[in-house]
């Protein structure tokens, strides 16, 4: 049987991040206990963003968060973009480095986006042959998070926790539970977001991710643009109970607060780590009707500073 | 429906072809790309993709479908953004979507979404081949800028090194001078612009949200070097001269070289050149245009 968390360290509470920060960081040294970084927007990196990373990277503990991995991609994998990471790596040291289980693009396309896979044996197979290749190329177990997803395909023949649950103990890659990715998932497929955490391997879950959503009555968007809600604090409740507690990371990628507001969100999750204390209720679910659809992230995309 | 249980693969490509096709989801089912991979009709949809307690599968797969361009547009409009305050939002994202359709992202990184934008641009202009300077000239300058001026941001730098002073320039004597190669800093870049976007797009990125755009300017030449110092980008005005010098510098030729090329450009008396040309190569170097010197 594995070690829990892969062996990993419980971080504690994180944040991801975002260049919108990078002054308040390097200027006040903030008492978060780690972050994690979008590797793509530090992989060709030679001006600012790689300059603060490097900074922050030899203050505080930091995991690379990819978007492009495309790990469920019919596609050849992108030895190119892979190495890159690794060169990353060798520079950042991170804890660790997490993906998501989707696809982003085919026949040599990107579409940015975090794309459904069916959970049948054939993507499964391709998946795990893919996640062993990755993570012997990486030197180290690759991390994977359920995406928030709007659509099941019909040729699905298991659940997607137990399809995680497989992948994981035969690719022997750790999880990064995103609990607002598993509530979204849930309400959109009318599944029970309880069932999903409660059957996952739990020693294999190396991370949670905290997110806020939009509510769009009819269906939710995962857009990283708002506080966590209570529904997904109480989910992520039963989550630190299972596992015994993991790195836990708050992303806040639109409409961005101040740094410390993303930081305060995140120390909420101190109050759901125990069974006995009521849990912290100022947030409140509001909904998002009318007006234009957000579009789901990750958007990663770096601003760039001219005088 | 051909198969009611895909292959990986093919389910892939269809589901890229429908969620990126112009007209949506509906039109994207229909349409040639997607029926060659899978012969789904819109009433079939079904019998791939399950509906859920509140949506139709049509309606799930949308989501997905508005997500590739708004996710897309979104990031070209961060990419130019006085470029859309130019054309106004709407008219900047009928130009944005047509160049997404015929240069969709290979890229595993969004900087790299607007490469071909400014050149898409320029094929497409309505004057193509007429030869005129006017309003798709302003446009194709100011997202030349914007352009560069990203790739000096995150691209190569020289911030932490030494680079030429005018002293230094100052004590080599005249012949050696001449003869001399000055090797630019790597995050140098020259732009030459039929308008002077240059003062357009400090004053549109001082307007705030809802404002109106600044007046398009009238048509002029302008030459503009992009630098970086202190991983921030820099826009230093040229003269045509100055231009000239630098071009000449920057592809390898000899400081006598470069000074006979931006003779060509002088418009002045003999006396007044070699005056500029002083003053050219002392702001170059106050400017950290010059990072060693090959004698």
């Amino acid at each position: 049987m594995s070690a829990p968390r892969l062996g990993n360290p419980n971080l504690g509470l994180g944040v991801g991040l975002r260049t919108t920060h990078f002054r308040h960081i390097l200027e006040t040294n903030p008492a978060v206990d780690w972050f994690e970084i979008i590797s793509e927007n530090f992989m060709d990196s030679q001006g600012r963003p790689r300059h603060v990373l490097e900074q922050i990277a030899a203050k505080y503990p930091v995991v690379m968060h990819g978007v492009s991995l495309s790990i469920g991609s019919t596609d050849p994998l992108d030895f190119e973009y892979l190495r890159k990471l690794r060169d990353l790596a060798r520079v950042v040291k991170p804890k660790w480095i997490s993906d998501h289980l989707c696809w982003t693009g085919v026949a040599s396309r990107n579409t940015h986006d975090l794309l459904p896979i069916p959970y049948n044996r054939q993507t499964l197979k391709h998946v795990i042959e893919r996640v062993r290749i990755v993570s012997d190329f990486l030197e180290r177990p690759l991390v994977l998070e359920n995406p928030s997803t709007y659509v099941t395909f019909r040729h699905s023949t298991m659940d997607e926790w137990t399809f995680m649950s497989e992948m994981a103990e035969e690719a022997d890659c750790g999880l990064l539970l995103d609990v607002n990715n598993v509530y979204v998932s849930s309400f959109n497929h009318d599944m029970d977001p309880l069932e999903f955490v409660e059957n996952l391997p739990h020693r294999r879950i190396v991370q949670f991710h905290l997110a806020g959503h939009s509510n769009y009555t009819t269906h939710l968007i995962d857009t990283h643009d708002s506080r966590v809600i209570d529904p997904v604090w109480e989910l992520y409740r039963l989550a630190h109970r299972l596992t015994g507690g993991v790195s836990t990371l708050l992303e806040w990628d639109a409409s961005i607060p101040p740094f410390e507001v993303v930081h305060d969100e995140v120390k909420k999750a101190k109050h759901y780590m125990t069974e006995k204390l009521p849990g912290y209720r100022e947030s409140v679910t509001t909904f998002d009707e009318g007006g234009r659809e957000k579009a789901p992230h990750p958007l990663h995309h770096v601003v760039a500073e001219v005088e | 429906m051909s198969d009611p249980n895909p292959d990986l693969n093919t389910v892939q490509r269809w589901f890229q072809a429908v969620i990126s096709h112009p007209d949506g989801v509906a039109g994207g089912i229909d349409a040639e790309a997607a029926q060659a991979l899978m012969k789904l009709r819109r009433s079939e949809l079904e019998r791939l993709i399950r509906r859920s307690k509140n949506l139709s599968a049509e309606e799930r797969l949308g989501i997905y479908a508005n997500a590739y361009y708004a996710r897309l547009l979104e990031c070209l409009r961060e990419s130019f953004p006085v470029l859309c305050k130019a054309l106004g939002r709407e008219l900047f994202d009928e130009f944005a979507f047509d160049y997404l359709q015929r240069f969709p992202s290979t890229s595993y990184t969004l900087s790299r979404l607007g490469d071909r934008f400014a050149d898409f641009l320029e094929e497409t202009r309505p004057d193509k081949g007429e030869g005129t300077v006017g309003w798709p000239d302003f446009l194709i300058d100011v997202a030349r800028l914007e352009w560069l001026i990203e790739q000096v941001f995150d691209g190569p730098g020289v911030e932490g090194q030494g680079l030429l002073t005018a002293e230094m320039l100052g004590r080599m004597d005249a012949a050696t001078f001449g003869g001399a190669r000055i090797v630019p800093v790597v995050c140098l870049r020259l732009l030459a612009f039929k308008y002077p976007v240059n003062a357009y797009y400090t004053a549109a990125r001082r307007t705030k949200e809802g404002e109106e755009a600044p007046e398009m300017p009238e048509a002029g030449a302008q030459y503009l070097a992009l630098t970086r110092r202190e991983f921030v980008v820099r826009r230093i005005e040229l003269s045509a001269g100055q231009h000239a010098l630098l071009e000449t510098l920057m592809a390898g030729r000899t400081v006598n070289e470069a000074i006979a090329a931006a003779a060509e450009r002088w418009t002045g008396d003999e006396a007044g050149f070699a005056a500029a040309v002083r003053e050219w190569f002392r702001d170059g170097a106050a400017a950290g245009f010059f990072w060693r010197i090959e004698a």
